[in-house]
C-alpha cells in the first residue's frame, strides 16, 4: 500500500474538516447533536484501536477513564473556573495520569488478567462518586461549556456549537494519532504485540512501551469524556455505565482494531444503532420490552459476529482480499 | 460478637464467590478462555430457577432444575460459539483478544435476551428458610439458618465435584485433557467432549452461585442486578488469587475474599463495595502474580 506524504495527509484532514464543515450548515438539528456524538465516538474508540490493535493489550475499563476525563474537566470549571479550552487539557492530562497508573500493572499482565483488571475497574471506579460529595453522588454535576460566541450569528445553536468543539477535537487527535501511530512509537507497539521476545531482542523495552501505550490511550479517552460530559452537559455515574466500555469495545472491533482508517465506521455505527433498532420494533409491531433491550441486542450480536467472521475488520479483511488478487495475478 | 458476625457473614459471601471462582477455574482449565459471560450465565439459570419455583414451589427442587439448565446452556455455548472462534480467529492482531471480546459479547446478549423476555423489573425468590438470625444468649446474630443452609450446600457439591475429579475416571479425563491435551487424545480420552463437559459443570456451578447470591441477598434480581456484576468481579478476582488452574486454589480465594470484603465494609466503610475487591486485585497482582496456588510459570497466558 502505497504511503501518503505528511503534508498531503495533513491536507487531506484540513479538506475533510471543510466539508464536515459544509454539511454541518446544512442539516437538522438532530443530525447535528448526533454528528457531535459521532465525533466523540471517533475519538474514544480511536483510543482503544491504539491500545487493543497496536500494542496489544485490551482493555474493558475504557468507559472509566473517560469518567476520570470527565469528572477533572467539570471539576477544574466548576470550581476553578477555567477558560473551556484549558478543560479538555486538563482531562486528557488527568486521564493520561490514571492510564499511566494503570498501564504499570497492565504492563505486567496480558490477556484475561488485563481484562479482568479493566472490568473490574470499569464495575468500581463510578461508585466512588458517591464517596465524595466533591464528586456530586448519583445525580452528578453540571458541565456547561457556554454560549457560543457571539461573533458566530445570531442563528448559531448550541449543538452546532457543540459539533464544531468535538468534530475539530477528534479531527485533531486523529490527526496526532494516526501520525504516532506510523511513527517509531507505532512501530515499537505492533512489533511488541506481534512477538514479544523478538521485539526485546531488537531492543525495544516493550514494558515501557506498553505502559505509554497505554497513557496516550488514557489521555485520548479522557478527551472523549470530558467531550462527552460536554454533549450531555453534565456529568454523573450513570453516564459511564459498564455498557459504555462494551459499546467502545464493539465499535473497536467493528472499525477494524487494526486500522486506524476504519474509525468512522464503528462510531457511525454505534451511533445508528438506536435509531435502526428503533425502526425495526416499530416494524415488527413489538412491545416494550424489546423495544428498549433491541440496541443492547444488536450490539452483542454484532460484536460476536464481527469477532467470529471477521476478526479483523472490513478495512483489513478488504486490504487482505485485495492483496491476494494482486498475488494471484502476479503468478500468471 | 461484631468479630464473629464479620467473620460467619465473610464465610458465606465467600462461599459463593467460591462456586463463581470454580465455573471460571473449570472454563480456564478446559478451554483456556475467560468466560465473562459465565456472570449472564449464572443470571439466566437463576431465571430458570425462579420459573421452577414459581411453578412447582419447592426450592430444593428447583436448585437441580437451575443447574440443570446452565449446564445445557454453557455446553451449548461451547459448542455453537466456541469451537467456531477457535476455528476463525486463531491468527491476526486479533487472535489474543478474540476469546475475551467473544464472551464479553455473549454477556451483553444474554443480559438483552434475558431482558426482552423477562421485564427490566424485579422478580423474587423467596429463601427456603428463614433468613433471621440465630439468637445465641440472647443476642442476635446476622447468621442465619439460610446463611448455614447456603454453606453446608456449596461444601456439599464441592465435595461431590472434588470425587468427581479425583475418584472417577471421568475425572481422570477431565484433568488429563486440561493439563495435555494432546497426549490424552493419544491416550484415547475424547477431549472435545470432556471440553464441554467442563463448561457444563461450570455452568452447573454458576447456577447454584447465582441462585445463592440472590437469596442470601435481598431475594430479588433483576437483568441490572448489582449483585450480579459483583459476582463476576468476585468470582473473576478469586479465581486469579487462587492461581486460575486449581480448584482448591479457587475455593480458598473466594473464602479470603469474602472475609477481606465483610471486614472492609463492616470495619471500614460500607461504600467501598466495589473498590475492595479491585483492590484486593491488583494486590494479588503486584505481590503474587502466580495465586496462592498456582505454577511457576508467569501470567501470560
Amino acid at each position: 500500500m502505497h504511503k501518503l506524504k505528511p503534508r498531503a495527509h495533513f491536507a487531506l484532514f484540513v479538506i475533510f474538516g471543510f466539508l464536515l464543515f459544509l454539511v454541518g450548515n446544512r442539516v437538522d438539528e438532530l443530525r447535528v447533536y448526533q454528528g457531535a456524538s459521532i465525533a466523540v465516538f471517533v475519538i474514544a474508540i480511536s483510543s482503544l484501536i491504539l491500545l487493543t490493535g497496536y500494542s496489544g493489550q485490551v482493555s474493558l475499563g475504557h468507559g472509566a477513564l473517560m469518567a476520570i476525563g470527565a469528572y477533572s474537566a467539570t471539576l477544574a470549571r466548576n470550581e476553578f473556573q477555567v477558560p473551556i479550552i484549558l478543560t479538555f487539557f486538563i482531562a486528557v492530562l488527568a486521564a493520561a495520569f490514571g492510564g499511566a497508573l494503570l498501564g504499570a500493572a497492565a504492563a505486567r499482565l496480558s490477556g484475561p488478567y488485563l481484562a479482568g483488571t479493566t472490568l473490574a475497574l470499569a464495575i468500581g471506579l463510578p461508585s466512588l462518586a458517591n464517596q465524595f460529595s466533591i464528586l456530586g453522588g448519583e445525580q452528578g454535576l453540571l458541565f456547561d461549556v457556554g454560549w457560543p460566541p457571539l461573533g458566530l450569528g445570531e442563528d448559531f445553536t448550541q449543538y452546532k456549537w457543540f459539533f464544531w468543539i468535538a468534530a475539530l477535537a477528534a479531527l485533531i487527535s486523529t490527526w496526532l494519532l494516526s501520525n504516532i501511530l506510523s511513527s517509531r512509537y507505532g512501530r515499537n507497539w505492533r512489533a511488541g504485540r506481534s512477538n514479544e521476545v523478538a521485539a526485546q531482542i531488537c531492543g525495544i523495552n516493550t514494558g515501557r512501551s506498553k505502559i505509554l501505550a497505554f497513557t496516550i490511550s488514557a489521555g485520548i479517552a479522557g478527551l472523549a469524556g470530558a467531550l462527552l460530559s460536554m454533549t450531555i452537559g453534565t456529568v454523573s455515574p450513570s453516564a459511564f455505565p459498564l455498557a459504555l466500555s462494551f459499546a467502545l469495545l464493539t465499535g473497536a472491533v467493528l472499525s477494524g482494531v487494526s486500522t486506524l482508517s476504519g474509525v468512522m465506521i464503528g462510531a457511525v455505527i454505534l451511533v445508528a444503532i438506536p435509531e435502526i433498532a428503533d425502526v425495526v420494533a416499530h416494524r415488527i409491531g413489538s412491545s416494550e420490552n424489546i423495544t428498549t433491550n433491541l440496541p443492547g441486542f444488536i450490539i452483542s450480536a454484532l460484536l460476536i459476529l464481527t469477532v467470529l467472521f471477521v476478526p479483523n475488520g472490513p478495512v483489513e479483511q478488504h486490504r487482505a482480499r485485495a492483496a491476494k488478487k494482486l498475488a494471484k495475478k502476479a503468478e500468471k | 460478637m461484631q468479630l464473629l458476625n464479620t467473620i460467619l457473614i465473610g464465610i458465606t459471601a465467600g462461599s459463593i464467590y467460591s462456586l463463581m471462582a470454580i465455573a471460571f477455574v473449570l472454563v480456564w482449565r478446559s478451554t483456556r478462555v475467560i468466560n465473562f459471560a459465565q456472570a449472564g450465565m449464572a443470571l439466566l439459570s437463576t431465571y430458570f430457577g425462579y420459573e421452577a419455583v414459581t411453578r412447582i414451589g419447592s426450592f430444593w427442587l428447583a436448585l437441580p432444575i437451575a443447574m440443570l439448565g446452565g449446564a445445557i446452556f454453557s455446553a451449548l455455548v461451547e459448542v455453537i460459539l466456541m469451537r467456531v472462534l477457535v476455528k476463525h480467529s486463531s491468527s491476526g492482531p486479533i487472535a489474543a483478544v478474540a476469546p475475551i471480546i467473544a464472551t464479553l459479547g455473549l454477556l451483553g446478549l444474554i443480559r438483552s435476551v434475558i431482558a426482552m423476555i423477562w421485564g427490566g423489573q424485579d422478580l423474587r425468590i423467596p429463601p427456603p428458610v428463614s433468613n433471621n438470625g440465630f439468637t445465641v444468649n440472647g443476642e442476635v446474630l446476622v447468621f442465619s439458618p439460610l446463611k448455614l443452609l447456603i454453606l453446608i450446600t456449596t461444601f456439599i457439591l464441592m465435595a461431590l465435584l472434588t470425587i468427581l475429579f479425583q475418584r472417577t475416571n471421568l475425572g481422570l479425563s477431565l484433568r488429563a485433557s486440561a493439563y495435555a491435551p494432546e497426549i490424552a487424545r493419544l491416550s484415547g480420552v475424547r477431549v472435545d467432549l470432556t471440553r464441554t463437559l467442563g463448561w457444563a459443570l461450570a455452568g452447573a456451578a454458576g447456577a447454584v452461585a447465582g441462585v445463592f447470591q440472590t437469596v442470601n441477598g435481598n431475594g430479588n434480581f433483576s437483568p441490572d442486578s448489582i449483585e450480579f456484576s459483583l459476582l463476576l468481579v468476585s468470582g473473576f478476582i478469586a479465581a486469579v488469587i487462587g492461581g486460575l488452574d486449581s480448584l482448591l486454589g479457587a475455593v480458598i480465594g473466594g473464602l479470603f475474599l469474602g472475609l477481606v470484603i465483610s471486614f472492609v465494609l463492616i470495619y471500614l466503610n460500607g461504600g467501598l463495595f466495589f473498590i475492595a475487591p479491585f483492590v484486593v486485585l491488583l494486590l494479588v497482582l503486584f505481590i503474587r502474580p502466580q495465586g496462592i496456588i498456582g505454577a511457576k510459570a508467569g501470567r501470560r497466558a
